[in-house]
């Protein structure tokens, strides 16, 4: 009398749907893995010999330093704005968050412009001062500067997490600290830093990983590293092969960092969310320790935000009427267009996927969902060149039946922007399946199982109930896809379509052509639209009762 | 019989020791029987079962004429067994309104005999007046009504209640059960309903099966094998 595990055919049709997807997600990074161990090429030697140590150095050192930097003034804030209560507070809070919105390639030839001999700051000091100061004062377009940039326009990485966490976590914690007579410096370094090493390390891990993917920032900096070396290999030499190895190894140092975090995140687990927890209650600061704070918690958020926006509000404006054209108009359709087209693939895939992993239970499924976030951790130019071999491959393949319908050339697939709404959505996938697998934990089971008992098909309630119900979620992952493919940059600039240009990949353009006033208005637009993202998301989540 | 479980067998993958073991049930035809354990002792689980939201290991389950699942290889899936069920805590959709929520099993229906089901079912449960509502617009103890109905309406073979006062007010309940009673009674269906409250049992069953650690402890009336303390408040109910 034993009834069998059976499977019912519809999860077996939305699992053999969600396989696919998946499949087809971690296909072109396969790809780079076989064509890895290829023989090499006669430019892979010469890379080898003369440049693999300085693209290692530099890149290295920039995660390094840039890591340091941001987890230093990124606890620090998340800290201050938790424990303390200070003029202004309620607006820093929010406002630590904004630089987030500022892609640090725009921010970069922002500060440059700024900085350089016909900038604001020099001619001011020429002008009313009278004042001619050394050019290596101003000098940014180097690895100090590359620092500044990142920490400043990535810490808030760090900042959100650390203070989500102390907002839900620390409180009994530090009041037992502070019974027991420790100040607010021991308090700080001896309790808080250590409960909070977990999420410490998460958001250092994307501060790095944003690092490791950047190209425009390194690139207008002429800073070597492999997200570079990747692009001069491909673009200046036409060696996909030794493109690929070097993209293979960028993949290693990713690798390391993941397992790196695994360590340092350690085996023990500061979670108290099973008790009820009240929020820290912040300390009133007083006197010049108040506005010491206010000083510093500021000047973080002027020179992450007010500053570069102020400039690129100033340059937008004298250079509106040239630019403002039908030209900027395609721009922004064409942003639009691919950022609209790709996120609504991503959310489809992920809720198929997360819908087939929340049915099923077993292996199967919870590997799918970890290959399905992996594309987040691998760096822009590494998947770009994954995705090309593939699409060469396909093209190749397909060549007889290109010839059979008399289309006029042989790479069709790899010259369509299909090539570079494909790479989004492997990069970004994990962006919106993070968010639409919120909302299926959010809503459980239950209303899945009502409407099984009264009679609905696992389909019919998905499209009935389930689907309904994690709406929110399904539009709030749409949204934040569509803003990162907005500010993204290296997938843009290797794989778009000829004479397609983005906001993006035009700003880049204006700016390493030394016309970064002209490059103002698209990256105003594109700092406008995530900034309005980013505060919507902000007050949804305050409003939330948890 | 009108229900027959036998030997239901079931443990979760992460247990060692079974949920549920040997469990066997069966019921006449309009009778209301409550499985009656403490937390953690399988209870719900049974029920689950029952509905097809877990699969048992063995066993066997056949409501009316129709096997929900055998030894031969018949396992019938959970749309498909035509149950009633009120989750503990209703699972009411919020995006639909009472209506939307009562007509929601009755997709095989005419729509004219759809609307004429829940303008009955409305009545049945006294919320004529509350049929354009949104669950979030409800009292504790009206969403549980319109769950009940909503479980009613599709005429189910055989309800399924979980838990059914565990999330009302202490001062509610006695009210509530007298008028559930009386609505499962009105329409004669087969109930079940799982709870690990004495009283509730007291009032509401014809029958008491009495689970522990999965298996079946004690069957009876509840007068015969519950405690005497309530007998007070019984005979008023019986009145």
């Amino acid at each position: 009398m034993k009834i069998k595990g059976r499977v019912p055919t519809t999860v077996s049709g939305w699992g053999a749907l969600a396989l696919f997807s998946v499949l087809l997600l971690v296909l072109p990074s396969s790809f780079l893995v076989i064509r890895i161990f290829q023989p090499a090429s006669e430019n892979w030697e010469h890379i080898r010999e003369y440049m693999l140590q300085n693209y290692m150095m530099d890149t290295l050192l920039l995660a390094f330093w840039t890591g340091l930097f941001s987890v230093a003034i990124g606890t620090a804030l998340a800290w201050i704005v938790s424990a303390y209560d200070f003029p202004f507070r309620g607006t820093l809070k929010w406002a630590l968050l904004m630089p987030l919105a500022i892609p640090p390639y725009i921010g970069a030839y922002t500060y440059h412009g700024m900085l350089n001999y016909t900038g604001v700051i020099q001619v001011t000091l020429r002008d009313h001062f009278d004042t001619e100061v050394s050019q290596r004062y101003f000098d940014i377009m180097n690895m100090p500067g590359a620092v500044f940039i990142f920490t400043i326009f990535l810490y808030p990485y760090i900042y959100a997490i650390t203070r989500a966490f102390f907002a839900r976590q620390a409180t009994s914690l530090v009041e037992n600290a502070r019974v027991l007579g420790s100040g607010p410096v021991r308090t700080f370094l001896y309790v808080v830093v250590p409960v909070a090493r977990g999420a410490i390390v998460a958001g250092v891990t994307l501060v790095v990983l944003e690092v490791l993917n950047d190209y425009g920032v390194v690139s207008y900096f002429g800073i070597q590293t492999f997200s570079t070396a990747i692009f001069q290999t491909w673009f200046a030499f036409g060696d996909l092969d030794a493109a690929i190895k070097l993209a293979g190894i960028l993949m290693g140092i990713v690798l390391v960092l993941l397992l790196l975090e695994k360590f340092l995140r350690g085996r023990r687990q500061f979670s108290y969310s099973n008790t009820k927890v009240s929020p820290l209650k912040p300390q009133s600061l007083k006197g010049w320790q108040k506005w010491l704070t206010v000083a510093f918690t500021g000047s973080i958020f002027c020179l992450g935000f007010v500053i570069p926006v102020a400039q690129l509000t100033y340059w937008s404006v004298l250079t509106y009427e040239d630019i403002f054209s039908e030209t900027f108009l395609t721009l922004i359709r064409n942003s639009a267009l691919a950022a609209g087209t790709a996120a609504l693939g991503v959310v489809v895939i992920a809720v198929v996927i997360a819908n087939f992993t929340r049915m099923a239970k077993g292996v199967v499924p919870a590997v799918t969902s970890r290959l399905t976030v992996l594309g987040y951790s691998i760096p822009g130019a590494v998947i770009a060149v994954g995705v090309i071999s593939f699409f060469i491959y396909l093209d190749e393949k397909l060549a007889a039946l290109y010839d059979l319908t008399g289309a006029s050339s042989a790479l069709v697939l790899s010259t369509s922007l299909i090539m570079l709404l494909f790479a989004y959505i492997i990069r970004f996938m994990a962006v919106g399946y993070n968010s639409i697998e919120a909302g299926f934990d959010k809503i459980g089971m239950k209303f899945t199982e009502a409407s099984r008992t009264l009679g609905m098909g696992w389909t019919e309630t998905f499209l009935r109930v389930d689907l309904k119900m994690i709406r929110p979620a399904v539009f709030s992952g749409f949204i934040l896809v569509f803003v990162d493919i907005l500010k993204e940059l290296p997938l843009t600039l290797i794989l778009r379509p000829f004479n397609f240009e983005t906001l993006a990949s035009m700003a880049y353009r204006y700016a390493s052509d030394e016309r970064i006033q002209e490059a103002a208005l698209s990256s105003m637009f594109i700092v406008l639209v995530s900034g309005i993202a980013m505060f919507i998301f902000h007050i949804l989540i305050e409003k939330e009762p948890n | 019989m009108h229900v027959q479980i036998s030997d239901l067998c079931f443990d979760y993958s992460s247990s060692k020791t079974p949920t549920v073991s040997d469990f066997s049930l069966h019921m006449q035809e309009g009778e209301i029987v409550s499985i009656l354990g403490e937390s953690g002792s399988g209870k719900s689980t049974i029920l689950r079962l029952i509905a097809g939201l877990e699969t048992p290991k063995k066993g066997c389950i056949q409501v009316g004429d129709r096997a929900f699942c055998q030894g031969d290889g018949v396992y019938l899936p959970v749309e498909k067994r035509g149950l009633g069920m009120v989750f503990q805590d209703y699972a009411l959709f919020p995006h639909m309104t009472v209506e939307a929520n009562i007509m929601f099993g009755l997709k095989r229906w005419k729509r004219a005999e759809r609307k004429q089901r829940a303008a009955e079912m409305l009545e049945l449960i006294h919320m004529e007046d509350f049929r354009k509502r949104y669950p979030y617009e409800l009292s504790g103890g009206q969403q549980q009504r319109v769950a009940l109905a909503r479980a009613l309406a599709p005429k189910p073979s055989l309800l399924l209640l979980d838990e059914p006062f565990s999330n009302l007010d202490a001062h509610l309940q006695q009210r509530i059960r007298d008028e559930l009673r009386n609505t499962i009674k009105h329409t004669g269906t087969t109930t079940i309903f799982v709870t690990h409250d004495e009283e509730d049992a007291r009032v509401l069953a014809d029958r008491v099966v009495m689970v522990e650690k999965g298996a079946v402890k004690q069957v009876g009336r509840p007068c015969d094998i519950l405690k005497e303390t309530f007998r007070g408040q019984t005979a008023h109910v019986e009145a």
